[in-house]
C-alpha cells in the first residue's frame, strides 16, 4: 500500500512539475505585455499578421505584443469564456455582428476617446457606423467582404455573353438571364453553395432595401417585406423554376461547389470575395476566371460587417493597446492583411495599395469598387441576432431552399423565432 | 476417403467476407493517405482518384514545417504536448479509479448505490453547460492556461466512465477466488496483489487506453482553457487547417491527421496482447 501511495504522490508531483515548466515567463520590468487574440487563418494572412507583430515588437521595446491564436470556427465561444472568466486578451479580433452582444454585456472598452484622429479619418464614416453602439465605438474595422459572381470566362465568351464592368454592373435580371442561357447540355448556369445561407441572403437583400430588422415603437421587429421577399423568391425561382442553379450544390458549402465550377459543370458561382484566394491556389492551370462587381437590384448595396479589432474592458493597458491597433491598421499593414485574405480593406488608402500591387488587377478593382455600397445593416448591431441566426434563420432558410416549406411558413418561422429570442 | 469441398469453400467465403470488411473499415484511412499525397488542384477535381496522379510531399512539409499561425508551434511540438497530457491523464485516472471501483463493486449498501447513481448522473451534464464554471474554478486555482489544469479537468471528466467500466470488470471476477485465497491464509492486500490485480490487468489496460484516447482527441476543453501557443495540443493544431464557411486546407490537414493517428496505432499494436489475453487466464492454473 505504501508503494502505491508513493507512486501516486510521485505521479501528482510529475504532473505539477511538467505543467509548471510549460508556463512561459511572462514579464520583464518596465515592459508592458499585451495579449492579442486573433483568428487569422489563411497562411498568407497569418504570415502578414506575424510580420506586423514582429516589426512592432522590434520597434517598440517597451510594449511587447503576444499573439493568442483563436480557432476561426470557435471565436465566439472562446471569447465569451475568456470574458466571463476575466482572462480576456487585451486586444480582440472579431467581427462587427459578434461584438454587438459583447458590447452590450460590457466586455469591450469604449474606443471613442482612444482612436487617433489619423486612423479615424482613414476609414469612411459609413463603416465606423457599424461598430458604433450608441456613441460607443467598440471596434476598429479592418476589412470587409462582399458576395460576388465568379465566372468561367471561357464558357461565357463561347456563349457570347459579355462580362459586366464597374461602370455597367449586371442587374439581377441580367444575371438570371445569363444563368438561364448557360444552363445547357446537363450543365448549369450557376453553382451556389448555400449551406450557411443566412449571411448571403440577408446581405443580398440590401440590393432591394430589405433590412430584415426595423425599429418600431422602440422595439426591433423582424419583417419579411418586399425587399426581403424579392431576394428569397429570386434565388428560389432560379433553383426550381429557371432550373439554372444546380440543386445538388445548394446544400453544400461555398467551397464544396468549386470542383464543379472548375470542371465546367457550371459557368458561374456566387461566393464571398475571399474565395478568390482559393481560385488562385486551386483552379486548374489555364482556367480563365473573373470576379464580377456586386449585382444590382435597386442598388448594389451590401451589408458592412467588417472584421474588427477591439480592446477588452478588463485590459489594464488600453492606451498601449490602441497604439498597437493604430500601427497594425496603418494603410500599408491593412493592405498586407487584406491582400492575404482577399478581403476589402476598410480604409480606401489601403485599398489603393492593394489594387496597385496585385497581379489580379481586374478582380481586385471590382472588389474595391464595392466600398461605396457598404451600408449599415440593422441586424449587425443587434444583440439577439447571433442566436436568432444560429437557432432560427439558418435552419429555416435551409428548409425553404430545399423546397420543404413555402414562403409563408418561412416568414412565420423567422418572425416567431425573432420574437421569442428578443423577448 | 472422400473429403468434402464444403468446408474449403466455406473458409474461402469467410476470408473473402473478412477481406471486404477489412477494406470497408480501412477505406477512410486509405482515402486520408491518398489525399495527403495530392496537390491542391487534384484535391478539387470533380471525379477524384484513389491513387494520386502527381504524388507530392508538400502537404507533409506544410504539416511539419508550415506556419500554422500558432507562433513557433509545430506538429511535433503539439504531438509532444498531447502525449504528455494523455499519458498523465491515463495514469492518474486509473490510479484514482481502481481502488474506488473495487470498493464500489465489492460493497453492497446505500453508499455504493448512491455512488453508482451519482456516476450515472454526472454523465448527463453536457460539457457546454459546465465549461464556464470549470473555467472560473480553475482561474481561482490559477490553473487556467496550463497543462496541469487541463489534466485535472480530463481526469474529472473521464473518471465516472472509467469507474463504471472498472467496477464492471471487478464484478466479473468471482468472489470465490478471493475467498479461496483467504482460506489459504492470504491477507486482503495479498489477495488484491496476487489474485485480483493479474485478473484485472486487461480491464485496467482497456480503461487506461480509453482515458488516453479521450485526452488525446479532446478539443473543446483545450480550446477554452489553453491560451499560450506553446501549450497547444494536437486537436487544436489540426483545427487550424479548417477555415471559414467550409474552406479547408485539405492536403496539410490529411497529412497532419495521418501523422497524428500514428501514436494511437502504435499504442494499440503494443497493447494488443494485453487486450486479447483471457480475463480469467489465471483462474485455471494448477
Amino acid at each position: 500500500m505504501r508503494k502505491t501511495l508513493g507512486l501516486g504522490a510521485a505521479l501528482v508531483l510529475a504532473v505539477a512539475l511538467l505543467a509548471s515548466t510549460a508556463q512561459a515567463g511572462k514579464s520583464k520590468q518596465n515592459v508592458t505585455n499585451l495579449t492579442f487574440a486573433t483568428y487569422v487563418w489563411q497562411p498568407t494572412t497569418v504570415k502578414a499578421m506575424n510580420a506586423i507583430v514582429d516589426s512592432w515588437n522590434k520597434s517598440h521595446a517597451g510594449i511587447q505584443v503576444h499573439i493568442v491564436p483563436v480557432d476561426v470556427n470557435s471565436v465566439h465561444d472562446k471569447l465569451l469564456t475568456s470574458f466571463v472568466g476575466g482572462a480576456a486578451a487585451d486586444i480582440v479580433h472579431d467581427e462587427a455582428a459578434d461584438i454587438a452582444g459583447f458590447t452590450q454585456q460590457g466586455y469591450l472598452a469604449n474606443l471613442s476617446p482612444l482612436i487617433p484622429k489619423a486612423l479615424k479619418a482613414e476609414i469612411p464614416q459609413s463603416v465606423w457606423n457599424v461598430t458604433n453602439f450608441g456613441h460607443k465605438i467598440a471596434g476598429v474595422p479592418i476589412m470587409l467582404q462582399t458576395y460576388n459572381v465568379f465566372a468561367n470566362m471561357t464558357i461565357l465568351k463561347a456563349a457570347g455573353i459579355k462580362a459586366p464592368t464597374v461602370a455597367r454592373p449586371w442587374t439581377w435580371t441580367q444575371f438570371r438571364s445569363a444563368a438561364k442561357k448557360l444552363s445547357t447540355n446537363g450543365n448549369y448556369g450557376v453553382c451556389w453553395g448555400l449551406k450557411s445561407p443566412t449571411a448571403t441572403i440577408q446581405t443580398l437583400s440590401l440590393n432591394w432595401g430589405g433590412q430584415w430588422n426595423y425599429l418600431e415603437k422602440g422595439k426591433w421587429v423582424l419583417k419579411v417585406g418586399q425587399g426581403e421577399r424579392t431576394t428569397l423568391t429570386t434565388i428560389h425561382d432560379m433553383i426550381y423554376s429557371d432550373k439554372s442553379v444546380d440543386p445538388a450544390g445548394v446544400g453544400l458549402s461555398g467551397s464544396a461547389v468549386l470542383p464543379a465550377f472548375f470542371a465546367g459543370k457550371c459557368a458561374m458561382t456566387i461566393q464571398g470575395n475571399y474565395q478568390a484566394q482559393g481560385m488562385i491556389e486551386q483552379s486548374p492551370k489555364g482556367f480563365n476566371w473573373a470576379m464580377f462587381p456586386p449585382l444590382k437590384g435597386q442598388s448594389q448595396n451590401q451589408a458592412a460587417n467588417p472584421q474588427t479589432l477591439s480592446i477588452s474592458a478588463q485590459s489594464q493597458h488600453k492606451a498601449e493597446a490602441m497604439q498597437f491597433i493604430a500601427y497594425a491598421l496603418n494603410s500599408q499593414n491593412m493592405a498586407k492583411l487584406s491582400a492575404g485574405d482577399w478581403l476589402i480593406p476598410a480604409a480606401p488608402s489601403a485599398a489603393k495599395l492593394v489594387v496597385s500591387s496585385t497581379k489580379h488587377y481586374g478582380s481586385w478593382k471590382n472588389a474595391v469598387a464595392a466600398v461605396p455600397f457598404f451600408k449599415k445593416a440593422n441586424w449587425v448591431t443587434l444583440g439577439p441576432y447571433a442566436r436568432w441566426k444560429a437557432e432560427v434563420a439558418t435552419p429555416a432558410f435551409r428548409q425553404y431552399l430545399a423546397n420543404q416549406i413555402d414562403l409563408g411558413k418561412l416568414t412565420s418561422q423567422l418572425v416567431d423565432g425573432w420574437n421569442s429570442i428578443r423577448g | 476417403m472422400i473429403v468434402s469441398s464444403r468446408p474449403k469453400r466455406a473458409r474461402t467465403f469467410q476470408y473473402t467476407a473478412l477481406l471486404l470488411y477489412m477494406l470497408f473499415l480501412a477505406f477512410p484511412l486509405l482515402w486520408l493517405l491518398s489525399v495527403s499525397f495530392k496537390g491542391p488542384r487534384e484535391l478539387v477535381e470533380l471525379h477524384p482518384h484513389l491513387i494520386p496522379r502527381e504524388v507530392t510531399l508538400s502537404n507533409y512539409t506544410d504539416a511539419l514545417h508550415g506556419d500554422i499561425g500558432i507562433g513557433d508551434v509545430t506538429l511535433l511540438h503539439a504531438a509532444w504536448n498531447s502525449t504528455k497530457v494523455a499519458i498523465l491523464t491515463s495514469l492518474l485516472t486509473t490510479f484514482v479509479g481502481l481502488p474506488a471501483a473495487y470498493v464500489l463493486a465489492r460493497t453492497r449498501g446505500l453508499l455504493s448505490r448512491l455512488g453508482l447513481g451519482w456516476i450515472l448522473l454526472s454523465q448527463m451534464f453536457p460539457l457546454i453547460l459546465i465549461i464556464i464554471p470549470i473555467f472560473l474554478l480553475l482561474r481561482t486555482l490559477h490553473l487556467t492556461d496550463s497543462h496541469t489544469g487541463l489534466i485535472f479537468v480530463y481526469v474529472v471528466w473521464t473518471l465516472p466512465f472509467i469507474l463504471w467500466m472498472l467496477q464492471s470488470y471487478v464484478r466479473g471476477i468471482p468472489r470465490d477466488l478471493e475467498e479461496a485465497a483467504m482460506v489459504d491464509g492470504a491477507s486482503r492486500i495479498t489477495v488484491l496483489r496476487t489474485v485480483i490485480a493479474p485478473l484485472l490487468a486487461p480491464g485496467i489496460v482497456v480503461t487506461a487506453l480509453f482515458a488516453f484516447i479521450t485526452a488525446w482527441n479532446e478539443f473543446f476543453l483545450a480550446l477554452v482553457l489553453l491560451q499560450t501557443p506553446s501549450l497547444t495540443t494536437l486537436p487544436l493544431l489540426l483545427a487550424r487547417f479548417v477555415g471559414v464557411e467550409g474552406i479547408v486546407r485539405l492536403g496539410p490537414l490529411a497529412a497532419s491527421a495521418l501523422l497524428a493517428t500514428l501514436p494511437s496505432l502504435l499504442l494499440f499494436t503494443i497493447i494488443q496482447r494485453w487486450l486479447t489475453r483471457g480475463l480469467l487466464s489465471g483462474a485455471v492454473k494448477g
